[in-house]
């Protein structure tokens, strides 16, 4: 490994680079926590203020006062019964894809990954078009089935993946010893591939928590989520800068922790399309 | 019994799809293992799996026809009528609506301006994040914080990336207008002239999916064969030629299956704008997607926009199929 070793000023300079490189992807996000504890005569201050004395006063107002507690209680349960669905189903197919012989599987699979490809757009006409004739509109259940849809292709390339790295000898044991399909796959191989588990449904929390147009199309007024919340409180006034910074910044906290705690898988999940 | 799901092995398993290889999808096929004893008949007969395998999909299967298949179908027969959503008038127009869109001068802008956008963002972001990776790379410590620090714009919720890149752009009070004040510099109004506007839309995309690009030309680097890069040292190739030459040839794959995404994502791309500039200017940053939108959710022209979801479909599925094509499969023939 001495092939990539460089000098160490040369090392240290490439350390500072990329240290100026992170502080500028940071800024705006640092940026937005300075303003949503500033009181307003500091946040609108030019030049902007650097030093001033905190306030959490914003982050009490927008999540008691300004009803943000109600619009986090709806993406909880519309990402909760998403997750639960879409995990479970999607859990089971992966687990028939990666044992099932020949080019069936493999079409499933890539039909799958086509789908990511599908426009939002047009799956979400037919979905309003479809929950307006039902009278679906603002329910949970439009939202929850609408997520798991779009989740679906992901849920079973990510499972999928992690099914494949179990040998198949362990299945074939299970079968030996007399446990019938059923059996192997939930007493045999998901205990093996429950770190798997946990990524998948971590990522698919993700995405339904993150997700906007379906959101924005089909909640209303009682099921509205964070992201639609915000959006609409948006930037537009001034008088609400601080407000909706704070919103921004608590909205923002759960995914920095999610972060933590996967880093090790981020790749294989955001490779399959997860957040986006 | 312990499970390997780091992701040095595949980094994106899809890609070996993509590409056409064999993936092990039915590893260690029954009939593959050698009888233990040879010398005694062995009557054991291999169990003939796969039978009852398709039980597994079934629910899945079910879930995703009712969501999946039949709203997508509907949303092809839909894009056959002109179906106004406010006075509930609807008629069979047959293509009628793909024939007015490709007529449609609206339409060919938004798609130029796609193009135009996602052109200048990839590019940008491929620019920075090859760089950015290839410094992790020959970094020897802090690599993970450093990492994990420069991701956070990729994964947070895309609505609340884009609030706060306004609150970087918004005019007089926004971040970058007051430093330019506070200098002396009057500041143009960053999402209020179209120049600007589309600049924001690509730098917003940039913040966005440089830090997705790194994380995965990373991880790619990571694999490539270090005997090579020994090889091409004795030879006296100094680093960035190892990097062009041995390196990215090498991680090719990768680099195609990550542009097909970024393409695919680019015909999504929806939050950011919608919040940033919700396609304005007039018309400056309406992309495909947010025309699409504007004609179902504003002007309620639901055939004309499922039409226009379908074409979007086309285009983007040419455009992949043409990526893979031309660069996925020289590595075979030269």
């Amino acid at each position: 490994m001495m092939t990539r070793r460089l000098p160490r000023l040369s090392q240290m300079l490439l350390f500072l680079a990329l240290c100026a490189f992170a502080a500028a992807m940071l800024t705006p996000v640092v940026w937005s926590l300075l303003t949503s504890i500033k009181q307003p005569i500091d946040a609108f201050a030019i030049p902007p203020k650097w030093i001033f004395t905190p306030t959490l006063d914003f982050h009490r107002a927008v999540w008691v006062d300004k009803g943000f507690a109600g619009f986090l209680f709806n993406s909880v349960v519309i990402s909760v019964c998403t997750v639960c669905l879409s995990v479970s189903i999607g859990t089971m197919a992966a687990y028939g894809l990666s044992r099932m012989r020949g080019n069936a599987a493999r079409g499933i699979l890539i039909g799958l990954l086509t789908m990511r490809m599908f426009p939002h757009m047009l799956l979400v006409i037919p979905f309003f078009m479809l929950a307006k004739f039902l009278n679906l509109i603002d329910t949970y259940p439009a939202m929850v089935l609408a997520l798991v849809a779009i989740n679906q292709p992901f849920t079973i390339w990510l499972m999928h993946s992690f099914f494949a790295d179990v040998p198949t000898e362990i299945d074939e044991a299970g079968a030996i010893d007399g446990a019938n399909e059923w059996q192997t796959f939930y007493r045999l191989v998901l205990p093996i591939v429950r770190p798997g588990l946990w990524v998948t449904a971590l990522f698919s929390l993700l995405l339904a928590y993150n997700e906007f147009l379906f959101a924005l199309v089909l909640t209303g007024p009682h099921t509205k989520t964070l992201p639609v919340a915000i959006a609409e409180y948006g930037g537009e006034d001034l008088n609400y800068w601080s407000l909706s910074a704070a919103a921004a910044i608590g909205i923002m906290l759960p995914i920095v922790a999610f972060m933590m705690f996967l880093q090790r898988h981020l790749v294989r999940g955001l490779a399959l399309g997860a957040v986006k | 019994m312990t499970v390997s799901v780091t992701n040095e092995k595949t980094p994106c398993g899809a890609s070996s799809v993509l590409r056409g290889e064999k993936q092990d999808l039915s590893a260690g096929a029954a009939g593959d293992i050698p009888p233990r004893n040879t010398s005694a008949p062995v009557v054991r007969r291999p169990r003939p799996r796969g039978r009852k395998l398709w039980l597994f999909l079934l629910p899945s299967g079910i879930v995703s026809l009712f969501i999946l298949v039949y709203p997508l179908a509907y949303a092809l027969y839909l894009s056959l009528f002109s179906y106004y959503l406010d006075t509930g008038a609807s008629h069979f127009v047959g293509l009628g609506n793909y024939v007015d869109l490709l007529g449609d001068t609206r339409f060919w802008s938004s798609l130029e301006r796609t193009v135009l956008i996602v052109g200048s963002s990839v590019a940008l972001e491929f620019g920075v994040g090859l760089a950015v990776a290839y410094g992790l790379y020959r970094l020897t410590f802090g690599v993970r914080t450093l990492n994990l620090l420069m991701f956070l714009p990729h994964i947070i919720t895309p609505v609340v990336a884009a609030l706060f890149l306004k609150w970087i752009f918004a005019p007089r009070w926004g971040l970058l207008s007051s430093l330019l004040i506070a200098a002396g510099i009057f500041p143009p109004d960053f999402l209020g002239d179209p120049i600007w506007a589309r600049v924001v839309v690509v730098l917003a995309d940039a913040w966005q999916f440089t830090p997705f690009i790194v994380l995965v030309l990373y991880a790619g680097l990571n694999t490539v064969d270090q005997s090579q890069i020994e090889a091409a040292q004795l030879d006296g190739a100094g680093g960035l030629q190892i990097l062009f030459r041995i390196m990215l040839p090498s991680i090719r794959p990768l680099i195609v299956f990550v542009l097909a995404m970024r393409i695919m994502d680019a015909f999504r791309y929806f939050d950011t704008i919608y919040v940033l500039t919700s396609g304005g200017p007039g018309t400056a940053t309406e992309t495909i997607t947010m025309y699409t939108y504007s004609l179902a959710f504003r002007l309620f022209q639901i055939g004309k926009a499922s039409a226009l979801g379908v074409l979007t479909l086309l285009i983007v599925l040419a455009l992949t199929a043409i990526l893979i094509f031309v660069f996925g499969r020289n590595k075979e023939t030269s």
